[in-house]
């Protein structure tokens, strides 16, 4: 009797079983109400799908939306605190293969907190995740619009830039020191191309490291550096780059900082990175007001 | 010479005691604290009767906080041992496993190992060994000769291969480009965070035959003490001593800095104090540096998760904020 009393209160928690990215099969609860976000981009998913009332707590620097900001922090997402997630109870971690340490994850599974992984690594498969999330937190329909959506600002760039006549070549800084920038396999890469430019730090390397020397010698168009808001190092790293390349093909004019978040996490953000991105790398397609 | 023997052992078992009530105050405060408010009482409980506890406090206090307490117990006295050993085999007070660059060591092997892709036991910790033998044998060349018994000598070969130890660790962590960069430099501080029971289990079961074994030499340890002589005088074979003792030691080091990093200074900082109340005896000073250290590192990663606001910070970095001070005194006080 006992058994079934268990059983009973048990099963309507944990109904439903789910592939995740990585390909794992997970037990999750069929609407799961306390979730935890692992890193910030998945807060920014989540709060886009309206579910932000399951959320009960999310990482460091989820500081977008306004409301992520109020959550309870669970330590930064390269760097989470086991015990302040474990104490708030969660029904479903979801976490992010590129960022979050495998050991932490295995952890809250071995402590029975089932954990869904999702692993964005282009702007297809960050869409794929957004309907993922969505069809876990029971808002598939919201997702599909908000993936449409997505696939619609794509096509209006890709339109855009299909009529461009010259690619211009292309260094996204995103880290001061040491100097590091974004190879082939990266998001960072992908916007650049889809912006209509070429990324000079394209290669193997996900994150190469370069020296001032050696990204002179790539010879930019354009140089972006992705800053923090919250340190103001980068802006002196912008005013270093502009006192150094001042000559060569009026580079001086072009050198831009972005806002980081925007452009690092794979979030429903990133259009807004890729159409801000079009707009410094093709001022001429935007000059008749459009 | 009976009654000093049982003078010995009655002294033995009250000190063991002591200390281990200290050790168990320590682990008691280590598993009640921690940013979830729960009180010594409601912890203590859950850990005596799971059964009837709050399920999230049951799995904070058994699953998160029981294994890291229980880390910081045997790396806390395997660094302590450590210490004293290498003090009572290279005859100097300042001898300690971080100082003299075999941790620097264990770390280049393990770092190497975590690159590799190789799993925590048996592959990286056995890296992690051959690093340490790799620069015991180093020290001990460059300190033999003539100058065995400078102080000034060892020291200063210590320093320099841990120079040489940070450079090439640096090195590596600059050619890897990846996500576990940013772990790496958070273990390379010292971390207790990272295991869970069974990891801690084999660390105990790898260590405690370990502590058998050097507390079985400590009266050996007593008469290298008192000098070559006295330890030929009577029977003891020097060389396979010192030899078995600094392979055991290096070998307990870099098991633990395979499981949690550098945790520097420990082994300097508790057999110095027990070393002031208890007297130069080994054979005592052995089981209250195990007990001392281990209360010790669990006191230290107390503060460690318990200072910062947001997250916590490595235990390495408070062990090394109490301790090279602390070197530094013992320093000058031993050129006077």
């Amino acid at each position: 009797m006992a058994v079934i009393v268990w059983l009973a209160s048990a099963l309507p928690l944990m109904a439903k079983t789910a592939e995740d990215q990585l390909g794992r099969e997970i037990q999750i609860p069929d609407d799961p109400q306390r979730v935890v976000a692992l890193a910030p981009s998945i807060t920014e998913i989540i709060f886009a799908l309206g579910q932000q009332e399951r959320l009960k707590g999310t990482t460091q620097f989820s500081n977008y939306p306004a409301g992520a900001a109020k959550l309870p922090k669970v330590g930064s997402y390269v760097r989470l605190d086991l015990e302040r997630i474990v104490a708030l109870h969660p029904d479903l971690c979801i976490a992010i293969k590129d960022g979050n340490p495998k050991e932490t994850i295995e952890r809250l599974q071995s402590l029975n907190i089932p954990v869904f992984a999702v692993n964005p690594r282009n702007l297809e498969t960050m869409m794929q995740t957004i309907q993922r999330v969505g069809d876990i937190l029971n808002a598939s329909v919201k997702a599909k619009t908000l993936v449409q959506a997505m696939r619609g600002r794509i096509q209006r760039v890709d339109a855009l830039v299909a009529s461009i006549e010259q690619r211009p070549r292309v260094f996204i800084q995103i880290g001061i020191s040491p100097i590091i920038s974004a190879g082939t396999n990266t998001f960072i890469h992908e916007l650049i191309v889809r912006a209509g430019g070429i990324n000079v730090a394209a290669g193997q390397k996900a994150y190469p490291h370069f020296s001032r020397e050696q990204v002179l010698a790539l010879a930019p168009d354009v140089l972006i550096i992705t800053s923090m808001s919250r340190s103001g190092a980068f802006k002196k790293a912008e005013a270093d780059w502009r006192r150094l390349i001042d000559t060569p093909a009026g580079l001086g004019k072009r050198i831009y900082t972005v806002d980081s978040d925007v452009f690092d996490r794979p979030s429903p953000r990133l259009l807004d990175a890729l159409e801000t991105l079009t707009r410094l790398l093709h001022p001429e397609l935007f000059e008749d007001g459009s | 010479m009976n009654l000093n023997s049982e003078h010995h052992i009655s002294r033995l078992a009250w000190l063991s005691l002591i200390l281990l009530g200290v050790l168990l105050i320590a682990i008691s405060l280590g598993l009640s604290i921690g940013p979830t408010q729960s009180g010594l009482r409601s912890a203590l409980a859950t850990l005596f009767s799971p059964g009837e506890s709050d399920p999230v406090l049951y799995r904070i206090v058994w699953g998160i906080r029981l294994p890291r307490v229980l880390l910081a117990t045997i790396v806390g006295a395997t660094l302590s041992l450590g210490g004293l050993v290498f003090q009572a085999l290279l005859r100097n007070p300042l001898a300690e496993p971080f100082i003299l660059g075999v941790s620097g060591g264990s770390a280049i092997g393990a770092i190497i190992g975590i690159l590799l892709g190789l799993s925590r036991f048996p592959g990286i910790c056995f890296t992690s060994f051959l690093g340490s033998l790799g620069t015991l044998a180093l020290i001990l060349i460059m300190s033999t000769g003539k100058s065995i018994l400078r102080k000034d000598a060892l020291l200063l070969s210590g320093v320099m291969v841990n120079a040489f130890c940070s450079a090439i660790i640096m090195f590596l962590v600059s050619i890897t480009q990846d996500a576990r960069l940013h772990n790496i430099i958070f273990w390379l501080m010292g971390d207790l965070s990272a295991s869970d029971l069974p990891q801690v289990a084999i660390l105990g079961a790898i260590l405690i035959p370990c502590f058998v074994i050097v507390f079985v030499f400590s009266h050996a340890m007593n008469l290298l003490m008192m000098g070559k002589d006295m330890a030929l005088s009577m029977g003891i074979n020097i060389r396979a001593v010192t030899l078995v003792l600094l392979i055991v030691t290096s070998f307990m080091v870099s098991a633990t800095v395979s499981f949690s990093g550098l945790v520097g200074f420990v082994g300097l900082v508790i057999p110095h104090l027990l070393r002031l109340v208890l007297g130069p005896d080994h054979r005592i000073l052995v089981p209250a540096s195990l007990f001392g250290g281990a209360a010790y590192l669990v006191l230290c990663d107390l503060l460690a998760r318990t200072l910062p606001q947001q997250g916590e910070m490595p235990a390495g970095v408070i062990t090394a904020l109490i301790g090279a001070p602390l070197f530094i005194i013992l320093l000058k006080r031993s050129r006077k």
